[in-house]
This record gives structure tokens, C-alpha cells and sequence, in this order.
């Protein structure tokens, strides 16, 4: 059946497409189908499904039509027309997808062709609202790494130099008892003992206190993370943890400790309403600043309307100010100079405590991102990776509710594309930073298609607690394992390290840029860059750096004298000029040999 | 004329310098006959300004006390603010900048006094001309010839002295057809596309005015462009009302019944004055230091300066799509020729041919159709956007034309050879210049005044091995292909290097481009040795 259907010339990933394959059950296929295809108008063709994706080609070879999509990605299935609809291609299918698409498919109304498809699709793109298992725990890909293996908390806290004598590694979460959203490990104050943790856990929205993320390495510095404080209306106290986020500010010695709330100043007074609230005057030694993200409704609602604006047709006529009025990128202004604000108090030497209501949304995305800035490991391919594994999915961000992997309940309040406005952030960094990630544009593309697509356990469940239960680091396949088995199509040719320098993005409107790569990828007629020769000159680059590297390598074994102090030097933050001399030019081609 | 008795005051000690990416700093301030000169006085870490007062758009002075402050305002920009000791002394200084920057004699500006060491007067002067155009392309030959009927001037005031005619056109049949178009602007071939033979020609518009006047000999020169071939397209930049407007005062159009194998389209780019105005909205927009921005995005859509990129561009699109694709000869024009003309025929090379993507390709084709086809640069680019002089003919087509290749070089990363660097380095000579490149309106007038015996070639120094490889895209693969551009709104960018080119992430951009050009110069050479 496949290759009656040509599968075989699928753009790429043929060989997954076989392995899948194992257990790809085709459910459907051979049938005519028209795709009315918001670009080209309708296009005759046939459709395969499998319990993996939707694949569609026209059948007609002047309009080249080819739609692969996993099933993971559809939010919502819906007929469209009835029994007395008229009018040409008015009776059939409406699917609406989480990755700014929707497809609409016309049937003919004989032979109930319709209800066996939707019934398929709706059973099998929501298979948890049918009691069957997701995709990823069906696939048998393997792969050369195992990218399970690419976070250990343990490494990474002994990385970042912990434990220390002022920092501690407990285990008092090893069996989800403090905190069932958090992780087993968790670095706390040394001089905190396990019983001033579960006080502190009571006076916390879902027991998640405050722990340690990241510390600066000369001046130790720390960002924790945590949830609010169970304050509610009558303004209740709890000495423990007032007297614990002192013990944090005492661990760097500073006179205060800077708290950032992630939510704009109102909505943390509505929550006392709910039991929550924010630290007031009685946390002696600490400030408090109110950083004015938005929640995760208001998010959802805007990234509603830019899919709006952008699919199937994009505005024209008043493109910047329909823009505008998304207020998307004003969103992704404000979540990353809340991040510039917490990075910029840890590098000049002060602890601060983020946080959100929960602290496993806004307050993920302020530290990871701030993280991002300070440490230039989290910008290297793996780092990254790191990155996500640590502050996302081990701290509980919930990928489940907010992006509801195989359930059929699309309009759920829960969802919301918090994680996607995580990575435009970084994008935009990306983009004022050329040379400072070690990874591409394309990863960040992999990454948000894999976070709905199933195939992977990576982004599956709410919290650790819940992956334990459901086996996922035995029964699925991680992402990192497909990405790091292919590493080379993910690298930008033009990473730098410069392992102190810290990036402070420009969080101005007039430097950022709507992703247009990313929101506006399925219009075909608007062309960003020729990606495949984009694409094609980096790997030449790569190789030919590679093969530079190799020569100074030589060079350095040969002439140990003048190569070797150019290669030890370190990697200061040198702006060029115009006429740099060699050894700037040298300086910027630092790469671990 | 004596430039000393503009300048009351000379020097001044203890002023203190602030502009953009620096710290402030105390020197001393010096105004010459054409430049202003600040030097620190710190030991060690000496640094220097200077800046062409040509360069100077606007002068503004604050007195407050004993003291006051000259914010100036650069036409590349840079907006710098000068704090001077003694009112007196602070605006003799105002006075002299303001004086200084808008003399109006061609022949007393710096160009003609720039004497660097390391150029000669007795360099080749420019890159291009219609002779060598026409003797590279063999295959125009047959059908067309090398016309020198405007080697005073007199038929043409406009026009470069030769010009590329069809075969069987007279000269004397050229006074005619030159007496019928706007200026003189007779229809000449400035672009051969090879791969199909097909022309672009450019002209003014026919002057058929109110009673609808005909002229046989340009009717017969047109005939002749498209002989052989079914039909030619003629793109009017103006809308088909504007066009049937400018009968009134003398202008017109070709009408379908005299020029029946020609089609017309018009396509409304906008011009003069709106243009500038656009310019004006945008910097204002770009300078904006409070810190609610808002209504940035609105601001920037207000001052419609993306949607005439996108204008420009799809025109030009247009245009290369006429020729590419449906193998017609189009001939452009607006009204007078010398502006939204160019820009569309430029850019439509740019689509079409691979050889005008090359530095030297780009810089010739530059000369070609601006200096040499007569775009008033002086007039254009008089002004800024920060000026308080009333506006006269300035307008920002030339920057428009480097914007729009911005976009073609966002879009097509690998296809030009030539880097941002230079787009920037030609927006900030076009308004202020050592070279005399962008001097006056015409040939003409620059023959007149001697500017290429007696300034430097701006095209000739940035092909200079130390510049060139600066100016050069590291990237550059060449393509045989047309890059057609998207303009759809959301593939079209603000040039956030021009015009946020004095902000801190500007420069950090421009270091990282500048590293990786380093890079990947570096290992090109260590792989091939």
C-alpha cells in the first residue's frame, strides 16, 4: 500500500518512516479525497492514515500537493455539511491544528466514506479519550543515543559546582511526598533542615517551595524557584518561610533578596481571593517586583489571534497594526525583560526568588530564559536540552494540560502555548545573537513539532511524578535521542563560545520580529529564505570548519609556541573591526577541539 | 568664496561630546572650512570625531546661562549633542554648522578638496558606461546601434552623451522624438536580457498633452524596439488617473490607438514629496526615546514606508516578469523619468541578471542607472529627514532603491555578492560624501564643473582590495536564476541597520556579521592551503 502511494518519495525521514512503520498500522488509505488547499484551491488526490499521521498527495501532478501530519498535532475533528449541503465541496471534514494550520477535505457524500474517516481520525488523533495508548508508546524507532540519558540531575547540579557549603542536595522528594510536581532532586540552603522544608511546603501553593535553579559561579549568586505564598485574604503568616528565604539571601551574603513575581501587581492581589498572594513587608530583607506577564488565558486568546492574521490568509492591508493588535509580540517583550531583570540582578551579584501562581509556567520561562542569558553551557546544543529537561519537564511545567496530547477536549481552559512563546524567545535571541548558539533555527522547529506530534516521550505527561508512574524513559523514545543521532543538521556554523559572556537581548518592540519562520511556514507564498540552500552552504561551512580546526590541531602539534597560546587564550567578547588582526580572528574560532 | 568668514569662532576648549554607543566626553571642538573636529583630551585614550559638515541635517541650540547645548542631527542618523562653554562662542558654533552644511556651490565642496593618499586624480574615474555596456553585449549589435546625438547635451540636458538606440532610428529622428518626451527623455535601452533578447528601455513621459498630440517618429522608434515580436508592455509608475491628469499640463500617455502593439500598465508608486514625508514619519518613529512603545508597530505602518518598499518591489517584479517569464521588451516611465523609473528598472536587473549581483556588477549597474541616467542626487538628497528648511525636491528614492535591495538580500542570503556594509556605506554617501561620485544632477553638470578630473570615484575606492573584501558577502553563491522576492507584508522588514544603525544591538549585529565574515574568510583559506 505504502509504495502504491509513492510514500516512498516523502520528502524526508524515509528511513523513519519504515521504522515506524513496525507498528504503523495503516487504517485507511487509497481513497480520493480533495484538500481544499487554502493556496492552490482544491486539489484531487488520496489519503493515507496510519495511527501516526495524516498523509495526503495529489493525484494530480501539475499541483503538487503533499500533507504529512501527525495525528498529534490535530486538536479538533469536525464534519462540515450535511446530507442536503449543496454547492461544490461543501460536505466534508474540518480539522483544526495546535500548529497554526487547519485543513478542510472534501468528500463525496456516497458510501459513508466521511464517517469512516472522522471516526478514525477522532479515535486515533485523541487516542487517550478512547482509552488507547499514545503513538509514542507504540514506536519501536531506535536510535544510536539515547537521549534519556542527556539530563542527570546530579551532573548538572555538580556542573554548576554543587553541592557547596552553602547549597545542599536533598532527597527529601524522592518519593513525590513534599511535592508531587517536582523532581526527586532538589538543592535547597545548607543550613535548611528537612523539617523546615515540608513547613515551608504547606505555605506554598502545591508545595512547591523555593529551590535552587542555577548559581553563578564567582559570585554565587542563585536563582530559586518556587510558587506563591499561601497568604489568602486574611494575610496569614509563616515564619518558616520567611525565616528560609532569608537563609537564602544569607547564602551569597547580600543585604537583599529580590523576589520577582511574574504577574502583573493586580492579579497577585485577585489571587489572595483563592488563598494565594505575594510575599508582603514581614519578608524583612527582601524586595518585591511585579514583572507583568500575563496568564496563561490571556496568552492563549493572543495566540489565537495571530493565527488569525495568519492562516489561512495573511492580512495585507494592515499587516503591522493587525499585528499589533495581537499583542503576541508585546507577550514575548514582556517574558523576556522579565528574564533580562533576573539575570541582570544575578550577574551583579544578588539571589532572587521567581515566581508566578504555580510556578510551573511564567516562572519556567523566566528562569530558564535568564539561565540562558547567564550561562553559556545552556546555549550549546546539549546544554540546551539540559535546559528544557531541567527547568520544563522536570519542574512540573504541565506540557499535558497545556498542550492536551491525545485528548479530543480541545476547548480546554488548560491549554495554552506557553512553552511555544518560550521558544520564540529564545528565537529572538537567536536572531540578535548569530554566533552565540551552538543550534539552528531548525531545532527550534523540531522541537515545537515534536511537542505535539507524540512520537516522542519527551514532552508526555504533567510532572516527573506522573512519567515515573507511566514508564516513559522505558517505553518511549526520547527526543534528544532523533536529535542527537543527526546532530549536524541542528548546528549553526557560526557558534562562538565565549563561555563568561552573558546576552542581554534588546526587549524593545522596535527589535523584535514576529517569527514569521515559524507562525507563517505553511504559506507558501510567503518566502522567508530558500531554506534548502541556506541549509545546504551551512553544512559546507561546517566542513570547511571542521577541516580548519583540524589544520590549527596540526599546527598546534607541530609549533606547540605561538598556535598553542592563540588556542589557550581565552575567548574575550572582541568586537571586530574592520581590520582585525589574526589573532582576533583566531580568537573567535575557540571551539573545544 | 572664503569659507574663514563663516567662521566667528574656531575652536573651543572644554566641550563635552555625547553621542550614541559612546561614553560623554570633554575635548576640544573645531570647525574647518568642511568638517567638524572634536578631540578628547583624555591621555591614552584619545579618540577622535570627525564628521563632514555636509553630513549635518539639523542644528538645534539650547541656551541655558554661561553655557549651552548644539544637539546636531546627522543625515546618516547619528543624532550628537555638544555641550559649549560661553553662549557667544555656542552659537558663533551653531552659526558656522548651520552656515557650512547647506552651501550651495558644488565646486567648494569637500570632494574637490579630498586629497587621500593612497588615490590618485589620474585613477580610472567610474566603472560603467553605456559605450562599455554596449560593446560587451555582441548581441545587441544587429538590431541596435550606439547613438552619440546627445554628445552636448542639447537633445537631452539628462541624459550621459551616448545613448543605445534601435538600428534603424536617426539621429535626426531622435531631436523629434527627444522634442515629444518630458526633458527630452527619449525611450533608450538601458537593460538586454540574453537569455530571450528582450529590452527594458526607459524614457519620460510623451507630451501629447490635452488634444492628444502624436509624434510618428516616436510611434516608429517604439515600432522598432518590438519588431519581430507580437507586442512590448510599457510600465507607467503612475495610475491610469494620474497619467489622463498630466495631459492636462502638458504630459500624457500612449495611447492604445498610436501605439497598438504596446500594452500599458500602471502601476502608482509614490514620489516626491509623500516619499520624503514617509522618510520623515519613520525616522521620527525610530527616534523615539520614551519607552512606551506601544504603538510602535502602528507608528511604523503609518509612515507607509514599508508599503512603498513593497510597491517598488512588485513593480519591479512586475517589470521582470514582463521580461522573464512572458519574453517581452517593457519600456518605464513616470513623468519625468529620473526617479521611480530607475528604481524599478534597477531592481528588475537585480531579479533577472546575475552578473549585476557581483559587487562590481552592482556598482556598475548603480552607475548606469543613477549617476549616468541622470537621477538629481543633489536636489534628491539636499536634505535629510530631521531638517527644518523647507522641502524643496528632496526625496529619498535612492535610499528607498538600497531598502529594497536590503529586502533581496534578507530574502536571498546566498545570491548577491556584495554585503549590508555597502548598502549602508552608499544610503550615508548618497547624502554626504568625500567622493564626488553623488555630486550635482547630471553628467552634464558634473562635466561642466570638472568632477571627474578633480574628485575621487567612490564606486573605483570601494573596490579597493582592503574594502572590497569588506564589502563583499562571504556567503555569495552565484545563481544563474531569478531571485524573485516575496512582498507579501510579512516577508518585508524594517532595516533595522539603517535605520536603528546607532543603538547598541545595531552594532552587536554588525559585530556578529562581522565575525562571521571573519570565519568563514579564515577558513576558506586555511582549507584551501
Amino acid at each position: 500500500l505504502m509504495s502504491q502511494l509513492g510514500v516512498s518519495d516523502m520528502r524526508e525521514d524515509v528511513a523513519e518512516v519504515k521504522s515506524i512503520n513496525n507498528v504503523c498500522i495503516c487504517l485507511f488509505s487509497d481513497k480520493d479525497i480533495i484538500y481544499i488547499c487554502p493556496f492552490s484551491g482544491a486539489v484531487k488526490g488520496k489519503v493515507l492514515i496510519t495511527n501516526y499521521r495524516l498523509y495526503f498527495k495529489s493525484s494530480d501532478s501539475d499541483v503538487a500537493v503533499m500533507l504529512d501530519v501527525p495525528l498529534g498535532t490535530i486538536s479538533r475533528v469536525e464534519k462540515m455539511g450535511g446530507a442536503s449541503s449543496r454547492g461544490e465541496n461543501s460536505y466534508g471534514l474540518d480539522i483544526t491544528c495546535k500548529d497554526m494550520r487547519n485543513l478542510r477535505f472534501a468528500l463525496k457524500q456516497e458510501g459513508h466514506s466521511r464517517r469512516d474517516i472522522f471516526d478514525l481520525l477522532f479515535k486515533h488523533a485523541f487516542p487517550l479519550s478512547h482509552g488507547l495508548p499514545l503513538f509514542a508508546y507504540l514506536t519501536q524507532e531506535k536510535y544510536e543515543e539515547n537521549g534519556w540519558n542527556v539530563y542527570k540531575p546530579m551532573e548538572e547540579f555538580r556542573r554548576q559546582g554543587l553541592p557547596n557549603n552553602k547549597w545542599r542536595i536533598t532527597f527529601i522528594n524522592k518519593n513525590y511526598e513534599l511535592c508531587d510536581t517536582y523532581p526527586t532532586v532538589l538543592a535547597v540552603p545548607f543550613k535548611s533542615k528537612e523539617e523546615d522544608l515540608r513547613r515551608v511546603a504547606a505555605f506554598r501553593s502545591r508545595a512547591r517551595i523555593p529551590v535552587l535553579s542555577w548559581i553563578h559561579r564567582e559570585n554565587q549568586a542563585v536563582i530559586v524557584r518556587c510558587s506563591q505564598p499561601l497568604v489568602g485574604m486574611s494575610g496569614k503568616r509563616n515564619k518558616d518561610d520567611e525565616r528560609y528565604l532569608d537563609m537564602i539571601r544569607e547564602a551569597n551574603d547580600t543585604t537583599k533578596l529580590t523576589i520577582y513575581d511574574a504577574r502583573p501587581n493586580v492579579n497577585a492581589v485577585a489571587n489572595k481571593a483563592t488563598g494565594g498572594g505575594y510575599e508582603g513587608d514581614e519578608y524583612q530583607n527582601a524586595e518585591l517586583i511585579f514583572l507583568d506577564i500575563q496568564n496563561i488565558h490571556v496568552m492563549r486568546e493572543s495566540l489565537k489571534k495571530l493565527k488569525d492574521i495568519v492562516y489561512p490568509n495573511v492580512e495585507e492591508s494592515h499587516w503591522l497594526s493587525s499585528l499589533e493588535s495581537t499583542h503576541w509580540l508585546e507577550h514575548v517583550k514582556l517574558v523576556l525583560s522579565g528574564a533580562i531583570q533576573v539575570a541582570d540582578k544575578v550577574s551583579s551579584g544578588n539571589s532572587v526568588v521567581v515566581h508566578c501562581s504555580d510556578g510551573w509556567d511564567r516562572t519556567a520561562q523566566l528562569t530558564s530564559l535568564a539561565m540562558l542569558m547567564l550561562d553559556s553551557h545552556y546555549r550549546t546544543l546539549r546544554g540546551f536540552q539540559v535546559l528544557i529537561e531541567k527547568e520544563w519537564i522536570s519542574f512540573g511545567h504541565k506540557f499535558a494540560s497545556r498542550i492536551g496530547h491525545g485528548d479530543k477536549n480541545h476547548a480546554d481552559q488548560d491549554r495554552s502555548p506557553i512553552f511555544v512563546q518560550f521558544i520564540d524567545c529564545v528565537w529572538q535571541m537567536t536572531k540578535q545573537f548569530p554566533t552565540a548558539f551552538e543550534f539552528n533555527e531548525r531545532l527550534l522547529l523540531t522541537i515545537l513539532d515534536h511537542l505535539y506530534s507524540c512520537r516522542f516521550g519527551t514532552f508526555l505527561y504533567n510532572c516527573e511524578s506522573a512519567r515515573d508512574q507511566h514508564d516513559v524513559r522505558s517505553k518511549t523514545v526520547s527526543l534528544w535521542s532523533l536529535v542527537n543521532s543527526k546532530m549536524d543538521i541542528y548546528l549553526n556554523p557560526f557558534y562562538t563560545p565565549e563561555s563568561g559572556r552573558v546576552l542581554y537581548p534588546v526587549a524593545s518592540m522596535r527589535h523584535l520580529e514576529l517569527w514569521v519562520t515559524y507562525y507563517i511556514r505553511w504559506n507558501p507564498r510567503i518566502r522567508q529564505q530558500q531554506q534548502s540552500p541556506v541549509e545546504q552552504r551551512y553544512k559546507e561551512l561546517l566542513a570547511l570548519r571542521d577541516e580548519y580546526l583540524k589544520k590549527l590541531e596540526e599546527l598546534q602539534l607541530s609549533d606547540s609556541s605561538p598556535s598553542s597560546r592563540l588556542a589557550n587564550s581565552p575567548t574575550p567578547n572582541t568586537p571586530s573591526s574592520t581590520s582585525s588582526t589574526p589573532s582576533q580572528q583566531y580568537t573567535h574560532l575557540q571551539t573545544p577541539l | 568664496m572664503e569659507f574663514s568668514e563663516h567662521i566667528k569662532t574656531a575652536n573651543v576648549e572644554d566641550v563635552v561630546l555625547r553621542q550614541p554607543l559612546h561614553p560623554p566626553s570633554r575635548g576640544t571642538l573645531c570647525i574647518t572650512g568642511h568638517h567638524l573636529l572634536f578631540s578628547d583630551r583624555e591621555e591614552g585614550s584619545s579618540r577622535q570625531l570627525l564628521l563632514l559638515l555636509r553630513n549635518i541635517d539639523a542644528v538645534e541650540k539650547r541656551i541655558s546661562g554661561s553655557s549651552g547645548t548644539i544637539t546636531i542631527k546627522c543625515k546618516d542618523m547619528r543624532v550628537l549633542h555638544l555641550d559649549i562653554p560661553g553662549m557667544e562662542q555656542c552659537l558663533n558654533i551653531a552659526h558656522s554648522i548651520e552656515t557650512l552644511s547647506c552651501l550651495d556651490g558644488v565646486a567648494a565642496m569637500y570632494p574637490f578638496f579630498y586629497r587621500p593618499s593612497d588615490l590618485s586624480l589620474q585613477n580610472q574615474w567610474g566603472l560603467s558606461s553605456t559605450e562599455k555596456y554596449y560593446s560587451q553585449m555582441k548581441e545587441l549589435h544587429n538590431r541596435w546601434r550606439l547613438s552619440s546625438v546627445n554628445r552636448d547635451y542639447s537633445v537631452c540636458p539628462s541624459y550621459p552623451p551616448a545613448v543605445i538606440i534601435p538600428q534603424n532610428t536617426d539621429d535626426d529622428m531622435l531631436k523629434k522624438v527627444a522634442k515629444f518626451r518630458q526633458g527630452g527623455r527619449f525611450p533608450a535601452l538601458c537593460y538586454y536580457h540574453r537569455k530571450n533578447g528582450m529590452v527594458i528601455l526607459r524614457s519620460s513621459q510623451p507630451l501629447t498633452g490635452a488634444n492628444r498630440k502624436r509624434c510618428r517618429e516616436d510611434e516608429h522608434l517604439l515600432q522598432a524596439v518590438i519588431d519581430g515580436s507580437d507586442k512590448g508592455y510599457i510600465i507607467d509608475t503612475r495610475s491610469s488617473q494620474q497619467a489622463q491628469q498630466a495631459r492636462m499640463t502638458g504630459g500624457g500617455f500612449e495611447s492604445k490607438s498610436s501605439y497598438s502593439h504596446w500594452k500599458r500598465l500602471h502601476r502608482q508608486m509614490e514620489r516626491g514629496k509623500a516619499l520624503q514625508e514617509s522618510l520623515i514619519k519613520l525616522v521620527e518613529a525610530c527616534g523615539d526615546e520614551s519607552h512606551n512603545m506601544d504603538r510602535w508597530l502602528s507608528k511604523l505602518e503609518n509612515s507607509k514606508w514599508l508599503s512603498h518598499v513593497q510597491t517598488a518591489l512588485s513593480t519591479a517584479g512586475l517589470l521582470a516578469e514582463c521580461v522573464e517569464r512572458d519574453g517581452h521588451s517593457v519600456l518605464v516611465h513616470g513623468s519625468e523619468g529620473t526617479d521611480s523609473t530607475l528604481l524599478i528598472s534597477t531592481l528588475a536587473q537585480l531579479i533577472m541578471d546575475p552578473c549585476c549581483r557581483t559587487l562590481e556588477g552592482f556598482l556598475a549597474l548603480l552607475e548606469r542607472e543613477w549617476v549616468q541616467a541622470g537621477h538629481p542626487f543633489q536636489q534628491r538628497c539636499a536634505h535629510f529627514a530631521y531638517s527644518h528648511a523647507r522641502l524643496q525636491q528632496e526625496s529619498p528614492v535612492f535610499l528607498l532603491m538600497l531598502d529594497c535591495v536590503w529586502q533581496l538580500w534578507r530574502q536571498f542570503p546566498l545570491a548577491l555578492g556584495f554585503s549590508e556594509a555597502l548598502l549602508l556605506r552608499l544610503a550615508t554617501e548618497a547624502y554626504a560624501s568625500d567622493y564626488g561620485t553623488f555630486l550635482c544632477n547630471s553628467h552634464q553638470e558634473r562635466c561642466a564643473l570638472g568632477v571627474t578630473e578633480n574628485t575621487h570615484c567612490l564606486f573605483q575606492a570601494l573596490l579597493r582590495p582592503t574594502e572590497r573584501d569588506y564589502y563583499s558577502n562571504p556567503l555569495y553563491e552565484p545563481t544563474e536564476l531569478a531571485i524573485w522576492p516575496s512582498v507579501h507584508p510579512q516577508s518585508l522588514q524594517l532595516w533595522r541597520g539603517f535605520f536603528l544603525r546607532w543603538t547598541q544591538q545595531a552594532r552587536q549585529l554588525e559585530e556578529a556579521q562581522e565575525e562571521i565574515r571573519n570565519m568563514v574568510i579564515e577558513w576558506g583559506k586555511m582549507a584551501l592551503s
